[in-house]
């Protein structure tokens, strides 16, 4: 359904995205997972037409986005810089959005009010938008590209600057609207929510798109070696094994019965074994 | 078009919302033009002296005492000339506001006030500078009212009047004899009374002047010494216009309130520019460009509002000034220049936003640029008590055009011939700042701007 093609980004000498190629399915969630500065919004962007690749193609459904207002208005878009009017209340910025997609009278009321209540504000629907904490900012932002129904929605850092609370109501509702059905690109730099949310993960740095596939396939291939823990008469004991099913089996087969859990890799860890650098300690820059 | 409209209106809600920008757009300028009106109106207390060429042509120990006092008078600088032709070459030059003449015979009529007559003046004003020539006409009266006020408390000069005036009566061959005993009583007990009253004046006249045809504008105005009396008319100045100008404006508020429009239009480029610059740096720009709706539109929706207040803070202003006593001498001239200043701002305002990398290059540079074109286009000092070489230099700033406009249409023009040249501008000011802003911001999408 959406399909990129040798996406490549520069700004003068620097190359923001290298030579971008993937394919995602309808109904699909992907995971664009990398740190601060790896091209994950120059990515989105290209995608959604703002920004003119230096290379290469995006399209969904055969068409450019730049191009075709009727595309657009079955795509939804949460841009990582807050797009809010912070003087409109939160009704109104919704009802302003949805007024663009053409949603008039008791059709637009009704997205609104469906859209503050997928995203828990409708309690607060008559505040500022600049009154609301950080979290209810990130989450009046994603309800503002999700007021127009879209079946295709672009997530850029849905989650940042927000506290745990918000976290998880965000992420409820991605599995929602995932189990409706819409297909979702989704950036983030934190790989617990890619490996809670995501079908298929790509893990970028520095531009480029280091590898790309199911979480259990990037666990396979990139993720390293388990560790089976067990605790004896000397206490605490660890075993690096590539087959942890295999040496849990044996330890049982031994009579070790205490303490025994497997700690598996994550996609921390495949990230390390693909950057050779902690996901956490950040970016490029 | 609807799309338009939406944005427009949201944009017109945030403006009304954010307190400072309201402020600045819609009750400043009006602060401006209503403080500015009244300093120039003569209520604002000390002003900066108004240089007046004097001319005495007379010679008589009145005429000496009333230049000398005009000289001291608060407000007015005396420039004294030789001639009628010197002091009127001073007004011509803008080295003057007018030019007073004490004319020949100043000291005979002041002795004739009782009888008929009374003082006479004549001044020679630069019909632009009316404002100031309305201030000057007060003066003189004061000080007219001054002189006689020393009579009453100066026996040897009053009895000197009561000697001529009695003279006068004497001579009248309209009065019957009955009549001259009673003005002789009458100045006796004039002259009594002159030797117990020692202080304050008590005679006044506050009528209008009004206009006799010609070319000349006779005023027996009032002063501010002392009560009304009825009927009497001891000063008058015969006001001579440098040339010939029936268009100057009806009051101080009528050259105030273009200053105000000066400020609101200001207030309404600074406001919108910042916003729009504000959306591109933010995330609201990029999500309306991936809405079913054009650049052009977005733009378009972001001028109309920007030309919607600047019309409407316009109009405030024309309300007001016209509750202030200011004529709108041509109200069709008028509708278009507040049409014309506002596409010319709006031009204005996409030049500010599509120029303006960041917030804080429109709120700084941008400010202060337009500080300047608003300070030299009428905003402080109105045009016309420009010196020559400031008049030619301001015309760079659209904010002239935009006050040369709007006084067309108070005072200023004679008809649709002098809108040509503002409205012109002014036009070609929206147009190309539309289109040049427009295409800066379709440009920049190729780095990190989402237009
Ligand atoms: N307009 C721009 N001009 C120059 N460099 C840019 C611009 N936009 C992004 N970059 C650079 O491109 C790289 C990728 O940025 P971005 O896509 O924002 O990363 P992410 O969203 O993954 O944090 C960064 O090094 C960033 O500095
Ligand atoms: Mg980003």
């Amino acid at each position: 359904m959406i399909r990129l093609e040798g996406l490549t980004k520069k700004f003068g000498e620097r190359e923001a995205v290298r030579s971008l190629s993937l394919e995602i399915a309808r109904g699909e969630v992907f995971g664009l997972l990398g740190p601060n500065g790896a091209g994950k919004t120059t990515t989105i962007l290209m995608v959604i037409g703002t920004l003119v690749p230096t290379s290469g193609d995006v399209h969904i459904d055969g068409k450019s986005l730049g191009d075709d207002p009727s595309l657009r208005r079955r795509v939804g878009v949460a841009p990582q810089a807050l797009a809010l009017y912070e003087d409109l209340t939160a009704r109104e910025n919704l009802a302003f959005f949805g007024g663009l997609y053409g949603l008039r009278g008791r059709e637009l009321n009704a997205a609104v009010d469906g859209a503050l209540e997928m995203v828990g504000l409708r309690d607060r629907a008559g505040d500022r938008a600049k009154t609301f904490s950080g979290g209810m900012q990130r989450r009046l932002n994603l309800a503002a590209a999700l007021v127009h129904g879209p079946d295709v929605l672009l997530l850029d850092e849905p989650t940042a600057g927000v506290d745990p609370q918000s976290r998880n109501s965000i992420i409820e509702l991605v599995r929602s609207l995932k189990g409706r059905g819409t297909t979702i690109v989704y950036t983030t730099h934190y790989m617990e929510e890619a490996q809670k949310l995501c079908d298929r993960v790509g893990v970028m740095d520095r531009g480029s798109m280091l590898a790309m596939g199911t979480i259990d396939e990037l666990l396979r291939d990139h993720g390293g070696d388990s560790v089976v823990v067990y605790h004896d008469a000397e206490g605490e004991r660890k075993v690096v094994t590539r087959d942890p099913a295999a040496e849990v089996a044996r330890l049982i087969e031994r009579g070790v019965r205490s303490g025994l859990r497997i700690d598996r890799p994550d996609l921390e860890s495949v990230f390390l074994n693909l950057t050779g650098r902690a996901l956490r300690d950040g970016g490029a820059e | 078009m609807n799309a338009v409209i939406r944005i427009a209106m949201k944009d017109l809600r945030l403006l009304v919302r954010d307190k400072a920008d309201a402020f600045f757009t819609f009750v400043f300028p009006l602060l401006i033009a209503l403080f500015f009106g009244y300093v120039f109106g003569g209520g604002g207390g000390e002003k900066s002296a108004m240089p007046v060429a004097v001319v005495n042509e007379d010679g008589g120990a009145s005429s000496k005492w009333f230049v000398e006092q005009l000289s001291k008078a608060g407000g007015i600088e005396a420039k004294p000339a030789e001639t009628r032709e010197a002091g009127e070459r001073l007004v011509r030059r803008g080295e003057a506001a007018a030019c007073v003449i004490v004319p020949q015979g100043f000291e005979d009529s002041t002795k004739k006030v009782f009888s008929g007559g009374g003082m006479r003046l004549e001044a020679i004003v630069d019909p632009k500078r009316s404002a100031e020539a309305g201030l000057l006409e007060g003066r003189l009266n004061e000080l007219g009212f001054r002189l006689l006020s020393r009579a009453f408390t100066d026996s040897s000069m009053m009895n000197s009047f009561l000697d001529s005036a009695r003279q006068d009566v004497a001579k009248s061959a309209g009065l019957s004899p009955l009549q001259k005993g009673v003005f002789g009583t009458f100045f006796d007990s004039v002259s009594s009374l002159t030797k117990e009253v020692t202080s304050r004046s008590t005679v006044g006249d506050t009528n209008d002047g009004e206009t006799r045809g010609g070319e000349s504008k006779e005023g027996a105005a009032g002063g501010s010494a002392g009560d009304t009396g009825g009927g009497f008319r001891p000063v008058t100045v015969t006001m001579h216009e440098l040339q010939m100008n029936p268009h100057s404006p009806n009051n101080s508020f009528a050259v105030s309130f273009p200053q105000g429009v000066v400020w609101g239009l200001m207030g309404c480029v600074m406001a919108f520019g910042v916003s729009l610059v504000q959306e591109r740096r933010r995330g609201t720009l990029l999500r309306l460009c991936v809405a079913p709706i054009t650049k052009d539109q977005i733009l378009l929706g972001k001028a109309a509002a920007c030309f919607a207040s600047c019309v409407i803070v316009q109009v405030i202003l024309l309300v007001v000034a016209r509750l202030m006593g200011v004529k709108i001498g041509h109200p069709a001239i008028m509708a278009a220049a507040v049409l014309a200043s506002s596409v010319g701002f709006t031009g204005v305002m996409m030049l500010l936003a599509g120029l303006s990398k960041s917030e804080g290059a429109a709120q700084g540079f941008g400010r202060a640029l337009l500080l300047v074109l608003a300070l030299i286009g009428g905003g402080s000092i109105p045009l016309f008590f420009m010196p020559k070489l400031m008049q030619q230099i301001s015309s760079v700033s659209p904010f002239k055009w935009a006050t040369i406009a709007i006084e067309n249409g108070l005072w200023r023009a004679d008809g649709w011939d002098a809108m040509l040249l503002p409205g012109g501008v002014l036009l070609s000011i929206g147009v190309i700042g539309f289109w040049v802003g427009r295409s800066a911001m379709v440009r920049s999408r190729h780095s990190y701007d989402y237009l």
